[in-house]
């Protein structure tokens, strides 16, 4: 359904490139978790899905279509956004929620999003909060209207940008429980980095593994091994199996950084 | 009940409150009739106003106070919504209708006018003797514009060539800005005593210089700004889930923020051209109204609009009160007048998380 081929991005027209040829296919209702160093192009790969930023060579294509040629607003309509640092206004829930619409009604919100708005609450269980000040709420209860707001645009494919990094552990589950269910429920796929492994094997179907601008290694479960983990983020991990699952367990810096 | 009859709820609450804003507005201007230098009762300006007083109140009440009074609604308007606009579309609650440098630039433009081209041309308001010509001359008002507008392409031309993010934005309005005031600063220096004294008169703010033609031309762009923000609500909405968020919203940012702030410039560029500079108005009235009423621009353009007339009426009919005979700079009483109730409202607890 989304396939990246060969996707290359430089921020500047003489700096070094940031993605040197990223591909990578997700197919409907997928999971896929793409882990990688800080500065290994994530978030980079995520703008250019999302079309913030434009792919510099290659292409992605979505259902067949090429993204790049797509009205934002068409592009909106088939990918959402659940972003990292999120912000919102001094707005209702139900407002931010009705907000993810923009897309569909383009300036003047009917009856049926109103619903829509309405249905998306219910299910996620907010409807108590529709009437509340969003900036007001705490880290996790915010991520949740991000995603409700996501929901809100009816989205096939939505792309999480590490979306637990200002939780607590409590929170992190929740968040990740109601994005799998919702990604099991209506067949959406979604497009995650993650930092936590554990978490990461918790959640995915499907993982990247990002170096250097490209993705060095794709597939299930079963490819994640100690010498993938120790090619990436240049740590020792131990996988243990516990009830049928892998665990990763302890870790320490390849090398001796520390002799420098 | 479910969220959308609570919505429903609070819609209606809000329509009450514009409403009742429209209203305040109404009253007040019709009070401002009534109030000037001229000491008319109120059954005089009752008579001149079905202009059945004598001649010299008609004009009074139709040449002097009507237009002004118009002037105070629009100019309090345009500015107010300008300074909500360029908060939003800049994300920054600093930014003011003058941030890009737009005041500025007019107040060079009026001193070059003034100075350089040897005064006589400063606007005086409406001529009793000869009120169905618009007598006064526009060389100052258009120079102003020249000068504003120039400085509002140059910022939004660089801007596109190389970022139109809000940083750069706001810090190449600095940029600009101080070189107007350096380059006032410089014919101020050559100025004769009389032209200097001329050209600082005209940056007072000062709404008795407003015609029935200038009140039009400031309507028009007035009205224009207004309908294209309200329709833009829920652009400007998502705007403030920031740059990237809205573009995965489906958001044109950068197409948005263009229109809105040539249009929020060009606002102020004529108010300020026509008028001279009122200060303030544009940070009051917006962050007042965002506290109050929350965010949502469906809301907030209306109510900071509102808010932005109900400012200056109050500051115009207080400084031709006090001033007995003449008025006060109006600039200066918007932030007198304004000033510690915005203080009251960032200090109160109301911090406040309602909207």
């Amino acid at each position: 359904m989304l396939s990246c081929n060969n996707v290359t991005f430089r921020y500047d027209r003489s700096g070094l490139p940031v993605l040197r040829g990223a591909s990578l296919e997700l197919e409907q209702g997928e999971i896929g978790i793409l882990l990688g160093k800080n500065g290994s192009g994530k978030t980079t790969l995520f703008k250019n899905i999302l079309g913030i930023h434009k792919p510099s060579g290659g292409e992605i294509l979505f259902q067949g279509q090429n993204l790049t040629k797509m009205s934002r607003r068409e592009r909106a309509r088939r990918i959402a956004y659940v972003p990292q640092d999120i912000q919102f206004g001094e707005l209702t829930v139900f407002d931010s929620v009705l907000m993810g619409r923009v897309s569909h009604f383009g300036l003047k919100a009917s009856h049926a999003d109103y619903e829509a708005v309405e249905k998306i609450l219910q299910d996620m269980g907010l409807e108590s909060y529709a009437q509340r000040n969003v900036a007001a709420l705490s880290g996790g209860e915010r991520q949740k209207i991000a995603i409700a707001r996501a929901m809100a645009q009816e989205p096939k494919l939505m792309v999480f940008d590490e979306p637990t990094g200002n939780l607590d552990i409590s929170n992190e589950h929740l968040i990740i429980q109601e994005a799998k269910k919702l990604a099991r429920e209506k067949n959406i796929s979604i497009l995650s980095s993650l930092h936590d492994l554990n978490q990461a094997m918790n959640f995915g179907d499907k993982f990247f593994f990002l170096k250097d601008g490209v993705v060095k290694y794709a597939g299930g479960k079963e490819i994640i091994t100690e010498d993938v983990i120790l090619d990436i983020f240049d740590i020792h991990v131990h996988i243990v199996e516990i009830e049928n699952e892998k665990v990763f367990v302890g870790g320490h810096i390849h090398g001796n950084l520390h002799e420098h | 009940m479910g969220s959308i009859a609570l919505l429903q709820k609070k819609r209606r609450k809000q329509f009450v409150v514009i409403a009742m804003m429209l209203l305040a507005v109404l009253v007040l201007s019709f009070l401002c009739l009534f109030v000037g230098s001229a000491n008319m009762s109120i059954k005089q300006c009752l008579q001149a106003l079905m202009k059945k007083g004598t001649n010299a109140h008609n004009r009074i009440i139709w040449n002097i106070r009507m237009p002004r009074v118009l002037a105070a609604m629009v100019a309090g308007a345009g500015l107010a919504l300008s300074g909500l606009i360029m908060q939003t579309g800049l994300n920054n609650a600093m930014a003011s209708p003058s941030t890009l440098g737009v005041s500025n630039a007019a107040v060079f433009g009026a001193n070059l006018s003034i100075i350089v081209f040897s005064g006589g041309f400063l606007s005086t308001g409406n001529n009793p003797n000869n009120w169905d010509v618009g007598a006064n001359p526009y060389s100052t008002s258009l120079m102003a514009f020249v000068f504003a507008v120039l400085s509002v392409l140059l910022i939004l031309g660089l801007c596109s060539l190389r970022s139109f993010s809000p940083g750069v934005v706001v810090l190449a309005g600095l940029a600009l800005s101080s070189v107007w005031t350096a380059a006032t600063t410089f014919l101020q220096y050559y100025a004769t005593d009389v032209g200097l004294s001329a050209a600082v008169v005209w940056s007072f703010g000062d709404l008795g210089r407003a015609t029935y033609r200038t009140d039009t031309i400031m309507a028009i762009v007035v009205v224009i700004g207004f309908i294209y923000f309200r329709l833009n609500a829920w652009q400007f909405n998502a705007l403030l889930s920031g740059d990237a968020t809205a573009r995965t919203m489906g958001i044109r940012v950068d197409a948005l923020r263009f229109v809105s702030m040539l249009l929020a410039s060009l606002i102020t560029a004529v108010c300020v051209s026509f008028l001279g500079v009122i200060g303030f108005v544009g940070i009051i009235c917006p962050h007042v109204t965002k506290k109050i009423m929350g965010q949502d621009h469906r809301v907030s353009i209306p109510v900071t609009a509102l808010s932005g007339m109900l400012l200056l009426l109050l500051a115009d009919t207080l400084s031709r009160t006090i001033g007995s005979g003449s008025a006060l700079p109006v600039g200066a009483i918007t932030s007198l007048l304004g000033a510690p109730f915005f203080l009251a409202i960032i200090f109160s607890g109301k911090e406040n998380r309602k909207c």
